[in-house]
């Protein structure tokens, strides 16, 4: 510091005189100074402002493309759902209508029944045989009151005959109504039929009429898609962070399940597939385990593919109902295969583990137990039941994998949004920081060459 | 470029990359050596350090794995001194029938009752470093059974390399107090302090001459 002293002796003068000449040359340098500062800040500040809003219209462009891109996707969401349900209707008219005819003859023939029945049940009175008349006109031939022997015979034959038609006309109306009951009584079944019949109409009416609802439902959620409002897309965001994070839960939990497997199939497989050799660290059996497993998880996704559950590949959902049968059994066999394999590891897995057990107890000089190790069934039925369960559990994955990969598009998108957003803020900031030290900066300056500033005025004044 | 080269370009280079990231498996082995004395005092031992090689470091050896038994005699640094050799198959089923046949081996070696009258201690060590370094295992490990009091017939000369026991483990097993050390213990002290920095000195990992027998499998473990 000393150095820069004029009089080294005087180092306060020194000083004075120092800051003296700076401000006269700050003074006198103070437009073309200001004039530097002033680009200064524009090139920075100016720069950076314009970094952030070039980020700003990304950010919009990218919100707008992912705005895009979730309405689009789920539009087609909803096209295929209700093309799906159309397809769910040809079905139930197929599987309820077709039987209809049949049910409707039945129903036909049972009314037929019963009209005829119904017929047949007409009450019919037997009429009294004709004998009142003739006793009436005889009653009214003279000489019938004055005690004629004949007539008061004939009367009486009469009137016995009539009784006894009477009686019998009741007797047969009893027997003619004793039928009729018993025809009656017969269409019960036949009413009851028809009730079933009916019942099983509404049932299937009912059937169809809920699938085309359903139809409606989509329908109007297409709809709201397709106007893409604002509350709609909120909605759609919110469903897609929601299904991601479900998708990252249930993958995480599958990807235990796999582990789980690796290892129980990993020391059988050393046992298969010997080798000496390893890639990327890992022994050649660990990788065909690892293989397997994957095998597992691939085959589940064709099987969910095949079954229309999931819509991975557009060419597995364009191929005809049979290919796509012959597909799903294909998988379901490999799955089955895969299964049975892992289910024989385990079993090997354990033995390997027993006959371990007994050589290390043999080594040490105990007594060996695998005599109680081969009794013990219930790790090797348990080892083996894993074996042949985890494969299918493993192919259900199919379904979350997909739910990840539809949801992840659109929730990472809003994450890169976010951080982008994150660095424009920044570069804002830092914009409007540099514009404020730049004009403090100059404050300074003025402030700093204040004297010979105002002797300056002063002089300009009075000249 | 056509499709058809890029598609056999792309299969190229996945092939190479395949090709470079397949590795030996040696580098992932435990190679280890075990140095019997059954010289002068210490071949009363021979029952008690074939109980600890059987139960200590036979069951920790993976597939994969070798371990050499030698003897240590009046000269040591001979082939002859090589009591029984394992090199565990990659399956594992006959990986524990070679344990079993190799206890066999331990067992007959510890009914053998001969004993020598000079202690050749480096010249096993020099054998067994060879064996080591011609495993290429990742891992090495010398063990070491007995008093570490080397007494070499006269005109047999001993002189360890620079890089004699590089990338090895020593640990010297079971290591009786003689009578003189017994009457002062500095005598064995600086005798295992001596063979410390000899080892160290030509180029060894590490080097232990505390290991209780009950750590062996830990230790194994520890250095994989």
């Amino acid at each position: 510091m000393s150095s820069f002293y004029i009089w080294p002796d005087m180092p306060f003068l020194s000083i004075a005189v120092l800051v003296a000449a700076s401000m006269i040359f700050l003074y006198l340098a103070r437009t073309p100074l200001h004039l530097a500062l002033d680009s200064l800040d524009e090139g920075i500040a100016g720069g950076l402002k314009k970094i952030a809003d070039w980020i700003k219209s990304v950010v919009l462009k990218m919100q707008e493309k992912n705005r895009k891109v979730l309405l689009e996707s789920n539009i087609a969401e909803s096209e295929q759902k209700i093309a799906q349900e159309f397809k769910r209707v040809e079905a139930s008219y197929t599987k309820h209508l077709a039987d209809y005819p049949a049910l409707h003859l039945k129903l036909d023939e049972n009314i037929t029944s019963v009209d005829a029945d119904f017929k047949e049940c007409g009450q019919v009175v037997p009429e009294a045989p004709g004998w009142n008349d003739a006793v009436e006109s005889i009653a009214s031939i003279k000489g019938s009151a004055s005690g004629d022997r004949v007539i008061e015979k004939m009367l009486k034959e009469l009137h016995k005959s009539a009784i006894d038609g009477e009686k019998s006309a009741i007797a047969e109306m009893q027997k003619i109504s004793s039928k009729r009951h018993k025809i009656l009584s017969s269409m019960a079944p036949v009413w009851k039929k028809i009730q079933k019949a009916m019942n099983e109409v509404d049932t299937k009416v009912s059937l169809v009429l809920e699938t085309s609802g359903k139809i409606e439902k989509y329908m109007q959620e297409y709809e709201k898609v397709r106007k893409g409002g604002e509350d709609t897309i909120d909605m759609l965001s919110s469903k897609a962070t929601k299904l991601f994070i479900f998708s990252i839960i249930v993958i995480t939990v599958a990807g235990f399940g796999a582990f789980v497997n690796f290892q129980l199939i990993a020391l059988p497989m050393s046992e298969l597939v010997p080798a000496g050799t390893r890639v990327l660290g890992m022994h050649v059996s660990d990788i065909s385990a690892l293989v397997i497993v994957t095998l597992e998880v691939v085959l589940g996704i064709f099987l969910m593919e095949a079954l229309g559950v999931t819509n991975i590949f557009p060419q597995i959902a364009g191929l005809t109902l049979g290919k796509r049968r012959m597909l799903l059994y294909a998988a379901v066999l490999g799955i089955f295969f895969l299964a049975s394999v892992e289910a024989a590891l385990a079993i090997l897995r354990e033995h390997i583990t027993a006959t371990n057990a007994a050589t290390t107890q043999a080594l040490a000089g105990s007594v060996s137990t695998t005599a109680g190790i081969e009794g013990s069934k219930i790790t090797v039925i348990g080892q083996a039941t894993l074996g042949f369960t985890l494969p299918w559990i493993l192919a259900m994955v199919a379904v979350p994998l997909e739910m990840l990969i539809e949801s992840s598009q659109h929730v990472l998108s809003k994450l890169i949004i976010l951080v982008i957003k994150l660095a424009g803020y920044l570069v804002g900031i830092i914009s409007h920081l540099l514009n404020t030290l730049m004009k403090t900066i100059i404050h300074i300056y003025d402030a700093y060459i204040i004297i010979p500033t105002q002797i300056g005025n002063l002089i300009k004044s009075k000249s | 470029m056509t499709k058809r080269k890029i598609i056999y370009s792309l299969f190229l280079i996945s092939g190479v990359l395949l090709i470079s990231a397949c590795s030996d498996n040696k580098e992932y082995e435990t190679a280890i050596c075990a140095l019997a004395d059954i010289s002068g005092t210490y071949a009363k031992e021979k029952k008690s350090m074939v109980k600890i090689i059987k139960a200590g470091i036979v069951p920790k050896l993976v597939p994969g794995d070798s371990l050499i038994l030698m003897s240590i005699d009046s000269n040591s640094f001979n082939e002859e001194n090589i009591k029984g050799k394992l090199k565990l198959d990659y399956r594992p089923s006959q990986a524990n029938q070679q344990k079993l046949k190799f206890a066999q081996t331990l067992n007959d070696f510890a009914d053998n009752e001969s004993s020598a009258k000079y202690t050749d201690i480096s010249g096993a060590m020099m054998l067994c470093s060879s064996h080591l370094k011609s495993t290429n295992a990742g891992t090495q490990i010398m063990f070491i059974f007995s008093d570490m009091k080397e007494e070499l017939k006269p005109g047999i000369k001993r002189s360890f390399n620079n890089d004699e026991f590089e990338n090895m483990d020593i640990v010297a097993m079971n290591v009786i107090k003689l009578n003189e050390d017994s009457a002062n213990p500095q005598v064995f002290r600086s005798r295992i302090k001596k063979w410390k920095k000899r080892i160290l000195k030509h180029s060894a990992k590490s080097w232990n001459s505390s290991l209780d027998p009950t750590e062996i499998s830990d230790y194994i473990d520890e250095k994989r």
